[in-house]
């Protein structure tokens, strides 16, 4: 009986320990104050803490500074209680309230106000019905909510992260992770004894494309409905099978096989799976992303001697060269307006996350630590995700896109690498 | 000259007893025979003596992938090591493929897969086409020397499979490799 419960133990504690934890390590100077006050519960205590979710979240935006909710003077839940000196006196300059009341069965309404504590007057007024096991949710969309209101940009909490974790000790080494954004509530997708790599959205956010040597030790190219748990090779040919990337439209593949003699760019209809050859060099061509508009891809390429940048245009077959700083630029990704490509960039020996704004042809170095990789952007453009390591380990950081905000995802969980960050779901 | 051959014949002696020593699965025919064959030869216990000595050779990371002490010359040996951002086959490897060769042509059931791999630099999927070129170009070796494509498979891992966990120079020597793996027909 002891030995049975002590397993128990040990599954939740490996469930535990498989979140990461976020930590701030470089905020901004100019973040703004806001105060989220604990929101007030009626009757029964409910587990989860609304408001501490949403007050991470705006946190680890970089641009907003919670205030610390021991410092509060007055915890007001309605509009009517607001004792606004309270706040101003802390140099808040928003304020966000809100109660969770029971409706009756297992559900609850959880509403929420948002402030301006200068003006004193109200921006948003929302509620939500929910049972307790979706208040994450809720918290995090109303994050997004307010987010989206007091910066223009619509917030990305409420969105998902595929990353793969190696631990060499286990029966299955190799796992494919599905965790929310700020790394809770994560869920194993599929463990492997084998290689596990490049996980890619559908743009609809109900698939994951993803290479895994399973079985055999070979690479395939599978198609996993997160959904519903079934999925399906749609890549086996010989030699490699590997970076997919979802078109758009959702209809087809990008992908990189060496069926022809080596790595090569094809395109995969998903519907009549039909295979089109993109490139045809002598050199190593993969690692392809699509533009925004579907109409190219931008893509790594060995055509000039070291992996540079290069996008194709589908309609004409004609690739032209994006990258010309230093020897090594690789790996890209697109922000979701077309504008920013976010790449793998070598500078002195060490491996860095760049960015480069295409109509202003700029460029900038965004990480200086070593061993940076597989960057991935968020689907409100404002932060990259990236794999790097630190003591000797692989583990997740993301970064704002103009380098100013720095945030470090440690998991006790042994490797963490190539994150994957959702679209909007 | 001689001394040398009769070095390679004797740590293959060596190694061949070993196996047959610890292994409890039942073992292929033909090897059986193999063993047979040698172990009236020579007794075992020499072979460590006339084991070559390359102590004089200095194994830095930058020489790792051709310094003779990691190739027997016999199937043996079973990794190939590469030099950073290089898929040319190191000359002190010739020897081992060459008897790799040998052994294929020979036992026409044998396979061997070709396992590519490069160390933790640069970007994972361009690592796999990066690692894909070094094994092709020992299949590439070993089908100049006669072996049937049919008992050649590659298959590339790039950075996903690191034999020394290491970020350092000498950890990532001994990553940029490919391994002889026999999937049929083991010698």
């Amino acid at each position: 009986m002891r030995i049975v419960w002590s397993l128990v133990l040990l599954c939740f504690a490996s469930v535990a320990q498989a979140n990461l934890v976020i930590e701030i390590t470089q905020g901004r100077d100019d973040a703004v104050p806001i105060a989220v006050v604990p929101f007030a519960t009626q009757g029964e205590k409910v587990a989860e803490d609304i408001a501490a979710v949403v007050s991470a979240d705006l946190h680890r935006s970089g641009l907003f500074e919670p205030i610390d909710r021991n410092d509060l003077l007055s915890r007001p839940s309605q509009g009517k209680d607001i004792i606004w000196r309270d706040f101003r006196v802390l140099k808040s300059e928003y304020l966000v309230i809100g109660r969770v009341e029971e409706k009756g069965g297992d559900e609850y309404k959880v509403a929420y106000e948002l402030y301006d504590v200068q003006q004193g007057n109200q921006l948003l007024n929302e509620s939500f019905t929910a049972r307790e096991n979706r208040f994450r949710d809720v918290a995090h969309t109303i994050a997004d909510n307010i987010f989206e209101q007091l910066t223009g940009i619509p917030g990305a909490f409420n969105t998902k992260i595929l990353y793969v974790t190696v631990n060499d000790g286990d029966k299955y080494p190799y796992q494919l992770q599905y965790a929310d954004a700020d790394g809770h509530r994560t869920k194993t997708i599929l463990r492997s004894k084998e290689p596990i790599m490049s996980p890619s959205w559908s743009p609809d956010g109900r698939k994951v494309a993803y290479v895994s040597f399973e079985e055999d030790g070979l690479p395939k190219i599978f198609v996993h409905n997160l959904v519903t748990a079934e999925r399906q090779v749609v890549s086996q040919s010989e030699g490699i099978n590997g970076a997919p990337a979802w078109s758009p439209d959702g209809q087809q593949l990008a992908l990189t096989l060496s069926k022809d003699g080596h790595a090569q760019i094809y395109t995969l209809d998903l519907r009549t799976n039909k295979l089109t050859r993109r490139t045809h060099t002598r050199s190593l061509e993969t690692e392809a992303r699509w533009m925004p508009d579907g109409q190219s891809l931008v893509f790594t390429s060995g055509r000039g001697g070291g992996p540079q940048i290069y996008q194709l245009d589908l309609r004409s077959g004609k690739a032209k060269r994006l990258t010309f700083n230093g020897p090594y630029n690789a790996r890209p990704d697109i922000t979701p307006d077309g504008r920013h490509l976010v790449y793998v960039h070598r500078k002195d020996g060490q491996y860095q996350i760049g960015v480069q704004d295409l109509k202003r042809n700029t460029f900038n170095v965004l990480t200086t630590s070593n061993l940076n990789e597989s960057p991935s952007v968020a689907p409100n453009g404002t932060m990259v995700i990236y794999g790097s390591r630190q003591g000797g380990k692989g583990v997740l950081e993301a970064i704002s896109i103009d380098g100013k905000v720095r945030v470090a995802l440690p998991s006790e969980a042994g490797e963490v690498r190539e994150p994957a960050w959702s679209p909007f779901l | 000259m001689r001394s040398i051959a009769m070095n390679r014949l004797m740590v293959a002696v060596a190694a061949t007893a070993f196996l047959a020593a610890c292994s409890s699965k039942p073992v292929e025919e033909d090897v059986v025979e193999e063993i047979d064959d040698i172990t009236v030869t020579e007794p075992v216990e020499d072979t460590e003596s006339t084991k070559p000595d390359y102590s004089h050779i200095p194994l830095t990371a930058e020489g790792f992938h051709n310094h003779p002490s990691h190739y027997d010359g016999t199937t043996n040996t079973r990794i190939i090591y590469f030099a950073f951002d290089r898929s040319e086959i190191p000359s002190a490897a010739f020897d081992t493929l060459r008897a790799h060769a040998k052994y294929l042509r020979s036992n026409n059931n044998a396979k061997v897969r070709l396992e590519g791999h490069t160390d933790e630099r640069g970007t994972r999927e361009y690592n796999v086409a990066l690692a894909e070129r070094r094994s092709k170009a020992v299949q590439q070796f070993l089908r100049v020397q006669g072996v049937s494509s049919a008992q050649l498979q590659t298959v590339s891992y790039g950075e996903e499979k690191p034999q020394a966990k290491g970020s350092d120079e000498m950890s990532w020597a001994k990553n940029r490799r490919v391994e002889l793996n026999y999937t049929a027909g083991n010698p």
